[in-house]
This record gives C-alpha cells, structure tokens and sequence, in this order.
C-alpha cells in the first residue's frame, strides 16, 4: 500500500462512532524496555481495577512503551513467542509477512496513524503447531500519563492444531481524565487451531477508545471471543470483523455496563465464508445514567449450508440511557441458514419482588438480577478464565447497578 | 405468641382481597389455611410477607411482639419470615445454587446439605433458577430456598400443588423437620394429601372471599370439607359445632 493514500487517510472519520480530533492528544516516543518501580506501582492499581489477580502479565504497554519479558521464558518453553511487534518486524519472517493484512492501514484514521506514528509498538504472540498453551496469556495495556495517545498493534498466529488463550486487560490507573487508546489487532487462526481472546476494558470518563480487530479463521479453526466493558468513557467504538473458511466457527460475546455520558458503539461482524462455517453473536448490554449505546453486528453468508445468530439483549436502568440494537444478516448463497434476535427491557418486576422477599434488599436483588442477566456460557473458554470472567462479571453487576 | 394478626384488611389496587382477617400463630405450630381459588389466601400469605403490590387498608400485624405492618419484606424476611411462593418466576442466567449460597451467607445455615437431601434438590442446583423446572421440582426447590432461611415462621403457599406421591411425602417431612426446629407454619393447600401426612395440625382456616369462616381442629374440618365442598361444608360445619371458635 503506498504511502501517500495511507497519509490521505490521517483525516478519514470513522463509519460510526464521535470523530476525534488526535492533534489533541500527546504521543511519546514508541519505546520498548523493563518496567520500573512507578509503573509497577500504577500497574498493580490498574490490575485491581481490572479485577485480575495478581496475575504474571506476558506482556505490558505503558502509554507508548512496551514492557515484555514477565513471561516470555515460561512461553518459550512451548516454542511459542511473545515480544513487541517492532521487535518481531526485525526478526521473524512470518510477523512481516503478516502485518497489517487483516487490517489494511487506510482504513481510517486510527489505523492510518497507527500506522503512521505507532511504531508498531504492542505485541506479537506466535504459537507453533499442535502446541496447546495450558495457562492463558495475559497482557496489559495502560494509559498512565495525561492527554496521551496510545498506539497498540498486536499480531497473533496460532500455527496448525495449536491453541491459545489470550486476556487482555486495558485500563487506567485512577486519576487519568482524559486520553484515547487505539487498538489495531490482528489474529491468525491456522487450520484445526483456536484462539480465545478475553478482553476486559476499564477506562475513565474522558478517554477515548478505537480498537480495530480483524481476525481470519482457517478451515476447522475456531476463534472465540469475549469482550467485556464495564467503566464509564467518553467514546468506544469497534466493530471487530471475522472471516472464517471451511468448517470453521466463531462465538463472539460482548458484555457491555455503560455509565455516565459515554457513547459505546460496538458491533462484531463474522463472514461466513465458506461451506459449513458458522458463527453466533451474541451480546449484553446494560445501560445506566445518560450512555448511549449502539450494539451492532453483521452476519454475512456467502456459502450454503453456513449458520449464522445473532442475539442481543438490553436492560435499560435509566430514563437517559439509549439502548439501540441494529442487527444485520445478508445471505448470498441459497442454504445458509441466519437468525436473530433483539430484546430491550427492564428488569423483571416480578423478579425483583421475589428476590427481595429472600431476604436481599433492593440493590442486592438487582445486582442478582443484572448478574444473571450478563451470563453468557461462552464455548470453548477454559475453566481458570471462566472463574476470572465471573468473578469480573461480579464486580461489573455492582457498577452496573451504581 | 410469635405471629398476630388483628383485623388485617389488604387491598391490591384498591379492592379489598382480604377482608378483616384475625390469626394467631405461636411457635412450632402448624396452621393449614383451605378455601376456594380466588378467595385471598395468596393474598394474605403475600401480605405476611410484606409483598410491594399489596397496601394494608387495615389493621395491624405484630411478630415477635414488633408492629412490622410497614416493613419491607426484605426486612421481614432478615426477622424470620420465609414465603414459599405459589408460582415462584423463573429467572434466566441466575444459578440455583448461587442463589442458595446468597441466602446461606445471609442466615448462615448449618444444616443444608440435608435440607437438599431431604427435598432431593441436588441435581437441580447447577441449573438456572426455576427455569424449565417441572412443577414439582419448583415446590421442592423453593421450600428448599424457605428452609435456607431458617425461619421463625414458614408461610408456605400449595407447596403441593402439582406434585407427585413421593414427592410430597419429601415435602411433609421437610415440613416436619422444620417444626422439629420450632418453626411455625402457615400451610396453605388444596388437598388433604399433605394435610394427612402431617403428624400434627394445630388449626384449619377456612377462607373465602377474603374471609376466614371458620376455623376448627383438622379431624372436625377435613372430613367435612372433603366430603361437602365449601359452600355446603361450611353450613355443616355451623350446625354441627355452632360455628367453631
Ligand atoms: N396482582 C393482582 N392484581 C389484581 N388482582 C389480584 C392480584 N392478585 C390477586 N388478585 C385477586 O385477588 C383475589 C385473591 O387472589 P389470591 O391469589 O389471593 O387467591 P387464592 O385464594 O390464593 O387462590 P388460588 O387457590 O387460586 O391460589 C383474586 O380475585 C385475584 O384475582
Ligand atoms: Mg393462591
């Protein structure tokens, strides 16, 4: 792609979502190095806000810098390789190869400056064949500094028959206002492999967030995701795209607690675009205060006997709040068979009136009630990051309820 | 006396329901509540249980020696009183289990792996809370969530209704054990099935539109109730013992 048309693209808005003006916004020098004793500090706070354990983190992103070597002797034990994609740019052959093809860099703006100023700074995690990571991956990416601007580009290729499991956690610490982080990811499920990706974003009033994710599905591969936002924010907007070829599959689960005055405009889109793919998407949304949110997701069939579902469920808890579902299902092939289905309400009078009757004042029964309401069994998602979506979930029922 | 009733009248959406209603309740004790559909024993289950869409229009109810006529049920319930619902909602996404280890960690349990064997609720725990649950299976899992409560006073509406031989022969010792442990129960019921399984009855209520008619010991009432219905039972019942206390 040559330069010039990803240079035009600096100033192309997005499909949807608030167009953000980044001149605004501050950008360090892309770095790469050890953490210090400041930003440990800020990363055990960003942590607990995340509600994770004191987990051993792969990889961690400092506004602009990456800090990697946490584990990346426990994965190499594997084969498998975790590192900053610059570093991975100068060293393995397959990272060039695959950099920014899922995702072409004049997209938008955000990718287009991602491009342009991110020095590729974010990670790169690549699991030989019939490799199965036992323990998941986890990264974390932080915005520390104030009025800044963080690039993240991250590559992942699981090889044939292998399998990982990636969570990634993107936080503030407390006290951050304003900032906008932008996330380009790409990842590679090669055949009869899968990938779960366990996303859980806790950000703050005035930051702005652009994840741009692609992910490309080989056949019998399997790619799982599971998204979960539960802080306030000024802006999100994504719409993570998933190709997927013969007899493979993709699940993807957004779960999304909005508060304050934040516009949360999220959708996933899968292509089925091969025999015998299929794909559900599935989402939760509850929404409070003055958000808005816009739950979108595309399913498009391009071969017959492909399956496809969306569903979408909302619980609106205040007279301010906007909850809009806009589902889309296109069909280019006799045979594929797609569905959805759309409900927004409140929670259950009747619900409410009998948990209260146990005992359980009014704001436990609804953090019960909106609790239950964010369960989604999620396929494929190993036990130990089970336990750490529920015990995430527990903590996001009792924001949502405020 | 633990539970007293005095002249309690409830209205939901200003109609009267329940009409005047006088009740006595003391510790250990069984009182089973009969009556036609409709006449108001959900109704003044519901109003014990302090339940939002019900407005007490009169009287007061007392428990413990405390006027709790205007108390939340949720503070009712932390005082101990547990209401076995009629028709308990299913709720989606919501374990049975996680919700029976809520109310363990509110009143602190002690013997609940035997309440669950007692009412064979085990293999119901890992599902979501009533959902797709037969009609039996619903009784038994909430009587079990009454049980969890450890209540003073078990106010338990048909816990019978729709539930096969064994199963209520599960629920009549349920029932039992709870008296063993000096609960008093308030058992509303369509049958005599439960009512004969029982060990010991201190009063049958008869209800109707919104009334307690007559009240008397179970050998006087059931046979006649059984036998005549309620209309003609009741008349029975008024020549023969002029009218009960
Ligand atoms: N939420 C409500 N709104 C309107 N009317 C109600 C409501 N709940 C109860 N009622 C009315 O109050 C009356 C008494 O109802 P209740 O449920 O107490 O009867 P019941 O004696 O328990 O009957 P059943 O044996 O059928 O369970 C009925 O006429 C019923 O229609
Ligand atoms: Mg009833």
């Amino acid at each position: 792609m040559d330069r010039e048309s990803i240079e035009k693209a600096l100033s192309k808005p997005a499909l949807y979502g608030p167009d953000i003006d980044l001149s605004k916004y501050r950008l360090d020098e892309p770095s790469m190095g050890e953490l210090n004793e400041k930003e440990l500090e800020s990363i055990d706070n960003v942590l607990d806000k995340l509600g994770f354990q004191k987990t051993p983190l792969s990889y961690v992103q400092i506004d602009e810098s990456a800090r990697y070597r946490i584990m990346e002797k426990f994965l190499s034990k594997y084969g498998a390789k975790i590192m900053p994609l610059r570093k991975a740019l100068d060293e393995i052959d397959l990272a060039k190869k695959i950099s920014w093809k899922i995702i072409k860099p004049d997209t938008d703006k955000y990718t287009a400056s991602t491009y342009l100023h991110g020095g590729e700074i974010g990670y790169f995690i690549y699991v030989p064949p019939h490799t199965r990571i036992p323990i998941p991956i986890y990264t974390c990416l932080a915005i520390i500094g104030e009025k800044k601007i963080q690039f993240a580009h991250n590559v992942v290729y699981v090889d044939e028959g292998g399998e990982a499991h990636l969570v990634t956690g993107c936080a503030v610490p407390h006290g951050v206002r304003e900032g906008i982080h932008i996330g380009i990811s790409e990842f590679y499920v090669a055949r009869n492999a899968r990938l779960t990706y366990t996303m859980i974003h806790a950000w703050a009033e005035g930051l702005h967030v652009r994840p741009r994710t692609g992910v490309y599905v080989e056949e019998s591969g399997e790619y799982v995701s599971y998204y979960v936002v539960y802080s306030p924010i000024a802006s999100l907007q994504t719409y993570p795209k998933v190709y997927l070829s013969k007899n493979s599959r993709a699940y993807l689960a957004s779960i999304t607690a909005a508060s304050g005055s934040g516009i949360y405009d999220l959708g996933a889109k899968t292509i089925l675009g091969e025999n015998n793919s299929s794909s559900e998407i599935i989402s939760r949304v509850v929404a409070r205060d003055n958000s808005q949110v816009y739950a979108r997701a595309d399913i498009e069939a391009h071969s017959s006997n492909t399956r496809g579902h969306i569903e979408c469920l909302g619980l609106l808890l205040s007279d301010n709040a906007i909850v809009s579902s806009i589902p889309i299902i296109t069909s280019k092939k006799p045979g594929a068979l797609l569905s959805h289905e759309a409900a927004i309400g409140m929670i259950a009078e009747k619900e409410l009136v009998y948990l209260m009757s146990k005992g359980f004042t009014e704001e436990e029964a609804r953090a019960i009630l909106i609790r239950g309401f964010m369960n989604v069994e999620a396929p494929s998602i190993p036990k130990n990051i089970r336990a750490e979506i529920n015990r995430i979930l527990d903590l996001v029922s009792k924001y949502a309820v405020g | 006396m633990l539970l007293e009733i005095r002249e309690l009248s409830s209205c939901i959406n200003d109609k009267v329901i329940v009409n005047k209603v006088n009740l006595s309740v003391d510790r250990g004790e069984i009182h089973v509540i009969m009556g036609p559909n409709g006449s108001g024993k959900s109704t003044l289950l519901s109003t014990i249980m302090g339940l939002p869409h019900i407005r007490v229009c009169n009287g007061r109810i007392l428990f413990d020696g405390l006027d709790i006529t205007d108390k939340p049920s949720y503070e009712r319930a932390k005082l101990g009183i547990a209401l076995a619902h009629q028709y308990p909602p299913e709720i989606k996404g919501v374990k049975f289990s996680d919700i029976a280890k809520a109310i363990i960690s509110k009143y602190g349990c002690g013997d609940c792996s035997l309440m669950a064997r007692i009412l064979r609720v085990d293999e119901l725990l890992d599902r979501d809370l009533f959902v797709g649950f037969s009609g039996g299976e619903k009784k038994r899992s909430e009587l079990y969530l009454v049980m969890l409560q450890s209540p003073k006073l078990a106010l338990l509406d048909e816990p019978d209704s729709g539930v096969d031989v064994e199963s209520i022969e599960y629920i009549a010792n349920a029932i039992e054990y709870l008296r063993s442990r000096g609960t008093a129960v308030i058992l509303v019921t369509h049958t005599g099935m439960i009512t004969n399984k029982l060990s010991r009855i201190n009063r049958i209520h008869i209800m109707i539109n919104g009334t307690i008619k007559y009240n008397g010991y179970p050998d006087e009432v059931l046979p006649v109730i059984m036998k005549f219905g309620y209309s003609r039972g009741l008349e029975v019942l008024n020549r023969t013992f002029k009218g009960g206390i």
